[in-house]
């Protein structure tokens, strides 16, 4: 509890403060509210990455979830080697945030990387993809997308989950597959579907380690890759702002929390609980 | 465009709610309550270590000691402080080491913790934020009480490690700015090499041609190099820093930016996406070691690191322009902290690495030239290494042309750096002009050194 309280306090203390890593702490001014008011208005950079961020949640996490449900769909049958495809589609995310996986992804989406090797069988010239500012975001995300492995074996256990009789049941009354997606699947596996959304946007909103990477802990190529988190060490260790990113950190805390907030509040539309009585 | 209010700035407002607040003793009990629960297990954690080691000279005395490097200078270091605990059997010392990346993030997250190292190495970037923020112990009573000794240092480089008056660090090799150009490849296309003196138009010329010829872009594009940007201005009579100030004008960015916009339109660059592979600062993706342009923009000791990474011959030399504008800089230098429970000692180790010629041998020239010019000779005569031999050739040629030193790099010079990277790249993807480009960095550069 200390262990968790005292830093935490610590660091709201310092939010308010010119706090700068290096000086001793009696030369810690109190500047009130000076951090936040200069973070919402003068401080470009501050909405700048809030803008890049945002946008790779919003594109990265609907994806990253749409393909594990698809290949989930997929491996949730019984053929030769399933197992097999199951464990290699897990890899990926086995590897996690590592360093060294997304240094490869640089390597690949470089202008002489694999990836180009492989458009230029097709005769397309590819781009310069991370070094470009118009291409390094969605380097990224196609890089957290295709770490789908946790998300995609939570859905299938759920889809285990799914009482046979159901599909069964449906088949009798003439729907077909689509339909049966839609009303057997989808419902019944909606309460998973929720635990993956909530986890994976605040995966999302906290991607730290393949941004600095791929950009040399910069954010470049000009800013383009620019995150929230990133940022925030950017203001913290390169500036040694260390109030000022005190300051960022309990706002993007409290962002985070209102996310899940409110996606609490829409599950109540969406989510179907198997003993509820909405069933 | 508003940015970080300076801390100038900030100071009036932080007055009006000290008197809003009117608590200033509560907040301070607030915090030291905070601060003094880390700090109380902290010291019970290595409370035997503490009391005055000048008391008894023979008590035994552990240093703990911080560099960045890699494992070639790890050895040397080992061995030259090894030197230091036969001659005095009661000091040992606690070595870290990493590499440069991340380096200064750890050193900032020990000080900020209070448990900096004794001694620690520290480079021109970041030497006013430590000094200016009273991390480092000022040297110069030791250097007058001649417990120090840099009377064999030439006068620049002792000066280039003076904040505020006070003697921050102690300059441990020296180096300058080397344009680093591949020979082999040169050779084969029959194309004459750059030259020292040569202008910058000349070179622009020259870089186009080896494009043309060699079909390697002629040279990596240094508007984002802060290096070289700073040799082109103090040609231009102008500075990085003058005094408490940015030394240029928005007009000087400008021009800068315009004469490689120049550059790399008539071909003598690479296309932007490679400049900027080319901008990160790690050594081994020089452009000129991974064959994507035909010079590299570097400092001079850095010679045998890129050999390491290239088949092909090296050659260096100075920037375009009137050489007289580089200086002798001290490639890093070593800092003493100002809590630490072992001052005097830590300065003594300092001063042995520094002027004893038994570690000075051991030492080489991995951290640069020796400061102290009678080690310099020594170890320019004795010295295998061919690389070394090589790095030491071009400085002491380079070297001779210098002119004085410019000031230490104000605080706030890291973001200075950072955001002329980002500039330089708005202009080279094309997303900006010149001006708009100058215009827009002048005014974050001003904020960032607190300039009114």
């Amino acid at each position: 509890m200390g262990i968790t309280a005292v830093p935490m306090l610590l660091s709201l203390y310092l939010s308010f403060t010119n706090y700068d890593a290096l000086s001793d702490f009696s030369a810690v001014e109190w500047i009130g509210l000076d951090n936040y008011r200069e973070m919402f208005t003068a401080d470009a950079s501050f909405w700048h990455a809030v803008r890049v961020t945002v946008t790779f949640a919003l594109i990265a996490v609907p994806l990253k979830l749409a393909a594990a449900l698809g290949v989930a769909l997929l491996l949730n049958r019984a053929f030769r080697g399933v197992g097999l495809f199951r464990g290699l589609f897990y890899l990926p995310s086995l590897l996690g945030g590592s360093v060294a996986l997304a240094i490869v992804w640089v390597n690949m989406f470089n202008r002489d990387g694999a990836f180009n090797s492989l458009l230029g069988l097709f005769g397309i010239e590819g781009a310069p993809w991370v070094n470009d500012p118009r291409f390094a975001l969605e380097t990224l995300m196609a890089l957290a997308i295709w770490q789908f492995g946790a998300p995609m074996v939570i859905f299938l256990a759920g889809l285990k989950q799914i009482p046979v009789e159901l599909y069964e049941a449906a088949s009798v009354d003439g729907a077909g597959p689509w339909r049966q997606f839609r009303a057997v699947t989808l419902p019944m596996l909606s309460p998973v579907i929720f635990f993956n959304l909530v986890l994976e946007t605040i995966n999302g909103f906290q991607g730290f380690t393949s941004a600095f990477v791929l950009s040399n802990g910069t954010g470049g190529p000009v800013d383009s890759t620019l995150m929230y988190t990133l940022n925030l060490y950017i203001k913290g260790f390169t500036e040694l702002r260390m109030g000022y990113a005190s300051a960022l950190a309990w706002v993007f805390l409290v962002a985070i929390a209102l996310i899940t907030v409110v996606l609490f509040s829409t599950g109540r539309f969406w989510v179907h609980y198997a003993d509820g009585e909405d069933r | 465009m508003h940015r970080a209010p300076s801390s100038r700035a900030v100071e009036p407002t932080t007055r009006h709610h000290r008197t809003a607040f009117s608590g200033p003793g509560l907040r301070r009990r607030l915090l030291a309550a905070l601060v003094a629960i880390p700090l109380a297990l902290a010291a019970a954690a290595c409370g035997d270590d503490g009391g005055d080691s000048a008391a008894d000279p023979n008590k035994p005395v552990e240093l703990s000691i911080f560099w960045w490097g890699a494992e070639g200078r790890a050895k040397l270091t080992e061995d030259a402080l090894a030197l230091y605990t036969k001659k005095h059997p009661n000091v040992t010392f606690k070595k870290t080491w990493q590499a440069n990346q991340g380096y200064f993030d750890k050193l900032a997250t020990l000080t900020a913790g209070g448990d900096a190292p004794d001694i620690f190495q520290i480079d021109d970037n970041y030497l006013t934020e430590y000094a200016s923020r009273n991390v480092t112990l000022d040297l110069t009573s030791y250097k007058d009480g001649g417990k120090l000794d840099v009377s064999k240092f030439p006068e620049s480089l002792v000066n280039y490690g003076i904040v505020d008056g006070k003697m921050a660090g102690v300059a441990f090799g020296e180096n300058t700015q080397g344009l680093v150009f591949n020979k082999t490849l040169l050779d084969k296309f029959k194309l004459p090499a750059p030259t020292t003196g040569m202008t910058w138009a000349d070179f622009i010329t020259w870089a186009e041609n080896v494009s043309k010829t060699a079909k390697v872009p002629g040279t990596q594009d240094p508007s984002a190099d802060y290096k070289a940007f700073w040799v082109w201005l103090r040609q231009q009579g102008k500075d990085l820093y003058k005094d408490k100030a940015l030394g240029f004008t928005e007009q000087d960015v400008a021009g800068w930016f315009e004469l490689w916009k120049g550059a790399r339109d008539r071909g003598a660059t690479p296309t932007a996406d490679v400049i900027h592979e080319g901008n990160v600062t790690d050594i081994s993706k020089q452009l000129v070691v991974t064959g994507k342009a035909s010079t590299s923009w570097v400092w001079a000791n850095q010679m045998p690191e890129l050999k390491k990474n290239t088949k092909d011959e090296l050659g260096v030399v100075a920037y375009p322009g009137d050489p007289s504008a580089q200086w002798a800089r001290a490639s890093m230098y070593f800092s003493v902290f100002r809590g630490s429970e072992h001052k005097d000692i830590a300065v003594d180790v300092i001063n042995f690495l520094s002027n004893d010629p038994e570690a000075a041998a051991v030492l080489g020239t991995d951290r640069g030239l020796p400061s102290n010019l009678d080690i310099r000779k020594a170890v320019s005569s004795t010295v295998s290494d061919a690389n070394m031999k090589v790095a030491i050739q071009v400085q002491t040629e380079l070297g001779a042309k210098f002119g004085a030193s410019p000031q230490v790099p104000l605080k706030g010079h890291s973001k200075v750096r950072a955001e002329l990277i980002k500039a330089a790249e708005e202009v080279q993807f094309g997303r900006q002009t010149p001006a708009e480009a100058a215009k827009a960095y002048f005014a974050i550069a001003q904020a960032a050194i607190g300039q009114a």
